[in-house]
């Protein structure tokens, strides 16, 4: 089997564009105003959205591994730019189908609900309904929305421009907007059978665990930072035991969810990947919310602050847990496939993973 | 900081398979009683024929009675022997640690005597550090080595040795000269004793259900020669903690309740669990894949030549205590009254392990012990 790794010069050159560009006012500014286009044109300058698709239609080549490192530094920096839903959601989907990629953003439906109509009418489809929290919808412009009819996968690029947007936001006051569709018509194309509604639940979840284990390691930087600087009956926090359990737990947390992360990433670029995917999802969520726990509580009253950043990162976690899929999802998903396995099948699963499916 | 993932290579996932159908055979499912963990019975013909197929002391070079493994080809054969739950009590410290220590530190001669009898799977060794006055404190110990004629007389008492009246060997960490005044990691050493010498007592210190692991040690005027000092008298701290690098992060300190877990789906067969159930495999199955994925890559680090103290220290730590939460959501969701002498297999264990696991947070190092070590890593101060 052939090594994947990340190509380095990626790590370097997003690390570099992002502590220049994703201060903490400038995440606070993208908050209030609800898009961020200064800090989305430096982000497109890099070709970083599209990494992972193909160069003949508008994408930045190099793999789903290097994809998810970015994704991983866009979280490790709290990026305020739908990069996910522009590059391995919806560019995929785009792509998988045949479209070439727009030059704007690039939008998805997390969840499809059932008052979501998609007619097949000839060359075009014909969309009747609404959706609700559509990551970035306002500044969107296409929706890529996969669908499924008469036995095949297809996917509709629908122009943002003609659906009725109602801005609204996640936790940490990230676009997730409600998208009316008043009989929009589109263009469609078929896609493999291979990309369905649960891979596309898997490739969403797995963008969240790369945002996540980013997010979760800066929170436990900040936390190892602030508790040694700061000073209580003569020495720093960070030398109190019951301060020193908050760092290893988050740090535990951090590590935990970067390798759940990068494991599920090399599973999923040799193209398959479930088990480990949902597997890191569930790691995450879970991650997250000791994490977040752990880190307030060693920062005390200043964490609580808008002023001091924790929050950027704490409040983006409490939302992208519950984004395709929380904890009861994942772990009823993964419970039901260990449990098929038998008493014997359980250990090889845990060392082969899909490998072994 | 840094877990690197990494996977099996051909020849390690061959090795995989081979333990496995050795397992197979020699322990097949139904015919023994599986073991928690590291905490196995020791079953020295069992030890021997793992030997023979050199699994033991595996990473030792071959001129050493070795097979020049890894530490991650240790690593899977570990892995598999404690998730079937097999009785690898006999061998398991000196695979661990002591034969690791006896080639880093020791002279040739040592090397010469012990090595090769520890990878034929002979030798039983127990870890002389705890004292009745120096556990979390470890550098408090105070039982003395003191010069005599071509060796030391020891004199004091060792704690908590496990396996001490069963075993033929004793690594001890000694006093062989006083603390100096700020500096009580100096003036230790590590001496290894035979636990047939004269002089030296062992107690039995009845488990909390009555079984006999325990044992108190006292040495009085016991004679060491100076061929059984390992390495530099004076070096025993920084030994010491060396040794400490090959005995945490390993799957000893995650694995002990997991042929519990497939019990108690061997019992369950065609019954439909309910949802609850379903979910906590789930989420069981999940973390034990993370965290075996940490595991591993410590070992890979080990191999790479770096010491990963930290990263150990952050793997045991969570490890040991995600034991006991296996154990816990056991409990809450199996509705049972559990009982050591039940029919069921599942029972007995779940029994054992509620009895046995408050002390996996507490041997080999408190877990508060842990994360100071850790924190001090995190802060890139001095461990």
């Amino acid at each position: 089997m052939t090594e994947l790794i990340v190509d380095e010069l990626i790590t370097q050159t997003a690390n570099r564009l992002f502590s220049e560009i994703c201060s903490h006012e400038a995440i606070q500014n993208a908050e209030t105003a609800g898009e961020a286009p200064e800090i989305w044109a430096a982000y497109t300058e890099t070709g970083f959205p599209w990494i992972s698709i193909d160069e003949n239609l508008g994408g930045s080549g190099g793999t789903l591994l290097d994809a998810l490192e970015v994704l991983r530094l866009i979280g490790y920096y709290a990026v305020p730019v739908p990069a996910a839903e522009t590059g391995i959601l919806g560019g995929w989907l785009l792509s998988e189908a045949g479209f070439q990629l727009p030059e704007g953003i690039v939008t998805v439906l997390p969840d499809q609900g059932p008052d979501l109509a998609i007619k097949v009418d000839g060359s075009q489809v014909s969309i009747t309904g609404s959706a609700i929290r559509v990551p970035w919808a306002r500044s969107a412009e296409i929706i890529a929305i996969l669908f499924h009819d008469d036995g095949n996968n297809y996917v509709a690029s629908v122009q943002a421009s003609d659906c009725v947007i109602t801005p609204m936001t996640n936790m940490a006051g990230e676009p997730r907007d409600t998208v009316r569709f008043d009989g929009v018509v589109s263009s469609y194309a078929e896609v493999s059978a291979a990309i369905d509604a649960q891979s596309f639940r898997l490739r969403g979840a797995l963008s969240r665990v790369a945002l996540m284990a980013g997010a979760i390691e800066k929170m436990s930087q900040l936390t190892v930072s602030y508790t040694n600087d700061r000073v209580q009956f003569g020495r720093p926090v960070a030398r109190f035991q019951a301060v020193q359990q908050h760092l290893v737990w988050a740090a535990q947390d951090a590590a935990l969810s970067r390798m759940a992360a990068e494991s599920a990433g090399i599973e999923a670029t040799r193209g398959n990947g479930a088990f480990e995917t949902a597997s890191a999802k569930l790691i995450a969520n879970q991650a997250a919310s000791r994490a977040t726990k752990a880190c307030h509580q060693a920062h005390g009253a200043m964490g609580m602050t808008q002023e001091y950043p924790l929050h950027h990162y704490s409040r983006r976690l409490w939302s992208w847990r519950k984004e395709y899929g929380g904890d009861a999802e994942w772990s009823q998903w993964i419970g039901q496939l260990a449990i098929a396995q038998g008493a014997d099948g359980l250990y090889p699963l845990i060392t082969g993973g899909s490998r072994v499916l | 900081m840094r877990f690197n993932p990494t996977e099996l290579s051909t020849s390690e996932l061959a090795l995989q398979t081979e333990v496995r159908q050795f397992l197979k055979t020699e322990l097949a499912p139904g015919t023994h009683e599986p073991c928690l963990g590291m905490a196995a019975r020791k079953d020295k013909p069992f030890s021997m024929k793992m030997a023979e197929r050199g699994w033991v002391g595996m990473a030792l070079p071959k001129a050493w009675g070795g097979s020049d493994r890894t530490a991650v080809d240790r690593f899977i054969v570990v892995e598999e022997m404690l998730r079937w739950g097999a009785p690898v009590g006999h061998h398991w410290v000196a695979d661990r640690q002591t034969g690791s220590v006896i080639l880093k530190f020791g002279t040739d001669e040592q090397r010469k005597r012990f090595l090769p009898a520890i990878c034929r799977g002979e030798l039983g060794f127990s870890i002389g550090m705890s004292e009745p006055d120096s556990g979390s404190d470890l550098a408090s110990v105070s039982t003395k080595a003191e010069r005599a004629t071509g060796g030391w007389l020891i004199n004091g008492t060792k704690i908590w040795t496990s396996g001490a009246h069963e075993n033929d060997w004793f690594v001890c960490l000694l006093r062989t000269s006083s603390m100096e005044d700020g500096n009580k990691h100096a003036g230790l050493s590590q001496l290894l004793i035979d636990l047939q010498s004269d002089g030296l007592e062992i107690s039995p210190i009845p488990f909390l259900d009555g079984s006999h692991h325990f044992n108190e040690v006292t040495f009085n005027d016991v004679f060491v020669p100076d061929e059984n000092v390992v390495g530099d008298v004076g070096m025993g701290w920084h030994q010491n903690t060396t040794e400490m690098a090959y005995e945490r992060g390993g799957p000893d300190r995650w694995l002990s309740p997991f042929s519990t877990i497939e019990q108690l789906l061997r019992e369950a067969k065609d019954t439909p669990l309910e949802q609850s159930v379903q979910s906590l495999f789930g989420e069981l199955i999940a973390r034990y894949w993370g965290i075996r994925n940490l595991s591993l890559s410590v070992a890979r680090l080990i191999d790479s030549g770096e010491a990963p103290t930290i990263e150990s220290s952050l793997v045991k730590e969570m490890g040991t205590r995600f034991e006991q939460e296996v154990i816990e959501k056991l409990v809450q969701l199996i509705e049972l009254e559990y009982s050591p002498d039940s029919h069921s297999l599942f029972e007995r264990m779940l029994s054992q392990c509620i009895v046995t696991f408050p002390g996996n947070t507490i041997r080999g190092g408190t877990i508060e012990i842990l994360r100071s070590v850790a924190a001090k890593g995190l802060q890139g101060l001095p461990v």
